[in-house]
């Protein structure tokens, strides 16, 4: 350095960049590839923040679906198709929402839509759930038309929690009406067949749940709907 | 203007939450005064877009909130800093406002240094890699304006800023405020008089949802001279006697 040249330096410029390296968040593998296939960091983290994602919560859903496989086992009766959908709506129903996200009314001020972080959280719950529900469903054994009849519902029932859920802004009333209403379908097809599984197994449901899911799945989207015109 | 607001109306059932307010903030601090229930966080909901006004026309940063493209971009430019703000109890400091930062839509590559930068201006560099959940309230609140100011707002909105801050955080803060409002329009809503005196250029006083005043300090100062409302300070003597004037003209109306 040559006499009389300047040796200053922002030191609190030089702290900012070493506090930059020391508090920097590595993103792991998941985030990463999930990042650069949705083109966007902040889906891709609000993605591996989901509640229902957590370790806790699928191993809590693996433990259902266990549950329902042995009792399925043992007494010859397909719980697990029972299961399932029950399980996967209430996953969706804590996917996202005001009653679940502490910082909802911050997140709902931010760049990256709501809308986007509800359906991709709500699409990647429903995604593990099926590939969850698939395997304990084929583990136990059944026909095919058990094994595969209950995706149909599922879709159903997760809309219906979703479509509660945003409406009520409520996970917890999603939640309810989902179980209560996929119940009453169980229990209904038991009482008019005598048999528990006939809410998957009936062909004549399919239409109606498919009618259900458009409806629930427009009724959410409108419920998150974007603020209209102002001027 | 970065905030044009003009008769803008909010309903939640038949109150009226905010009432035909109409206002406009150009760079500096705005406070935005008024007792509780006023309607000073609905306004301040609206303006952060997460609140859909009844019905009124509202511009901010010279675009329409109501279209995607503008409320998006709005929000890029955007720091929102709610009343009672959730916090992720797992998340450390860092994290939580590096997930704000993503949020924002920020490009990647300058997050680190925004979230240190962010952190740093609020005096929580020792407590960057602390679990929220082990923070004091002040140290939360504090978190949560380093997560309003990360992106370096152009339109900065505050609720309650200095709620759980000591005096000496809440003297550091005014400094910050003073710092962001040369480059940003920043609209705190309070209910201490003080924190407006302090550090605002502008100031509008709220009653029952309509603005009751709109001014400097200096004007709301002046209000109370020689009025017989109550206050230690001359701010305050101001605000309680504009606050006054427009309790007796409702009943009057009534």
């Amino acid at each position: 350095m040559k006499d009389g040249e300047s040796a200053e330096v922002d030191l609190n410029r030089v702290w900012i960049d070493v506090a930059a390296e020391i508090w920097r968040r590595h993103p792991g593998r998941v985030e990463r590839v999930t990042g650069r296939l949705l083109r966007s960091p902040g889906l891709a983290r609000a993605l591996v923040t989901t509640p229902s994602l957590v370790v806790g919560w699928v191993i809590a859903t693996v433990v259902v679906l266990a549950a329902g496989l042995v009792a399925t086992l043992t007494t010859g009766t397909a719980f697990v198709p029972l299961l399932a959908p029950a399980v996967a709506a209430a996953g969706i129903a804590y996917a996202y929402g005001p009653g679940i996200d502490p910082a909802w009314e911050l997140v709902e001020s931010m760049a990256v839509s709501d809308r986007m972080v509800l359906l991709v959280r709500a699409l990647a719950v429903f995604g593990l759930n099926a590939v969850l529900g698939l395997a304990a469903s084929a583990a136990s054994g059944t026909a095919a038309v058990v094994t595969f009849g209950w995706l149909v519902p599922m879709v159903a029932v997760c809309a219906l929690a979703l479509a509660a859920a945003t409406l009520s802004s409520s996970a917890n009333v999603g939640v309810a009406t989902g179980l209560a209403v996929w119940m009453g379908v169980v229990l209904g097809g038991r009482a008019t067949t005598g048999s528990l599984v006939a809410a998957v197994t009936t062909s004549s449901l399919v239409v109606p749940y498919v009618l259900v899911a458009v409806v629930c799945c427009a009724i959410a989207w409108y419920a998150t709907r974007m603020p209209r015109r102002t001027s | 203007m970065n905030v044009e607001l003009t008769d803008l109306t909010r309903r939640f059932g038949r109150t009226r939450a905010v009432d035909g307010v109409s206002l406009q903030a150009g760079p500096g601090v705005f406070g935005l005064l008024g007792p509780n229930g006023a309607g000073k966080t609905s306004l301040l909901r609206m303006m952060a877009t997460v609140l859909r006004p009844n019905s009124g026309r509202m511009r901010l940063l010279g675009r329409d909130p109501g279209d995607y493209a503008p409320r998006r971009e709005i929000r890029r430019r955007l720091g929102y800093l709610p009343q009672n703000l959730g916090y992720y109890p797992g998340f450390t400091v860092a994290e939580f406002v590096e997930y704000f930062a993503l949020l924002k839509d920020m490009p990647p590559g300058q997050v680190p240094r925004a979230v240190a930068a962010a952190i740093e201006s609020v005096g929580l560099g020792d407590n960057a890699r602390a679990k929220l959940r082990t923070l004091s309230g002040g140290m939360l609140r504090r978190a949560g304006i380093a997560q309003a100011i990360v992106n370096s707002p152009e339109l900065l909105l505050l609720d309650e800023p200095t709620a759980g801050l000591d005096p000496e955080q809440r003297v550091a803060f005014r400094a910050l405020l003073r710092d962001l409002s040369q480059r940003a329009t920043v609209v705190v809503s309070t209910h201490l008089v003080e924190d407006v005196g302090a550090v605002c250029t502008a100031v509008a006083l709220m009653n029952s949802g309509k603005i009751v005043f709109n001014g400097t300090p200096a004007e709301l100062t002046a209000r109370g001279e020689g009025s017989d409302a109550v206050g230690d300070a001359p701010l305050e003597r101001g605000y309680g006697a504009v606050l006054a004037a427009a309790r007796s003209l409702t009943q009057v109306r009534s």
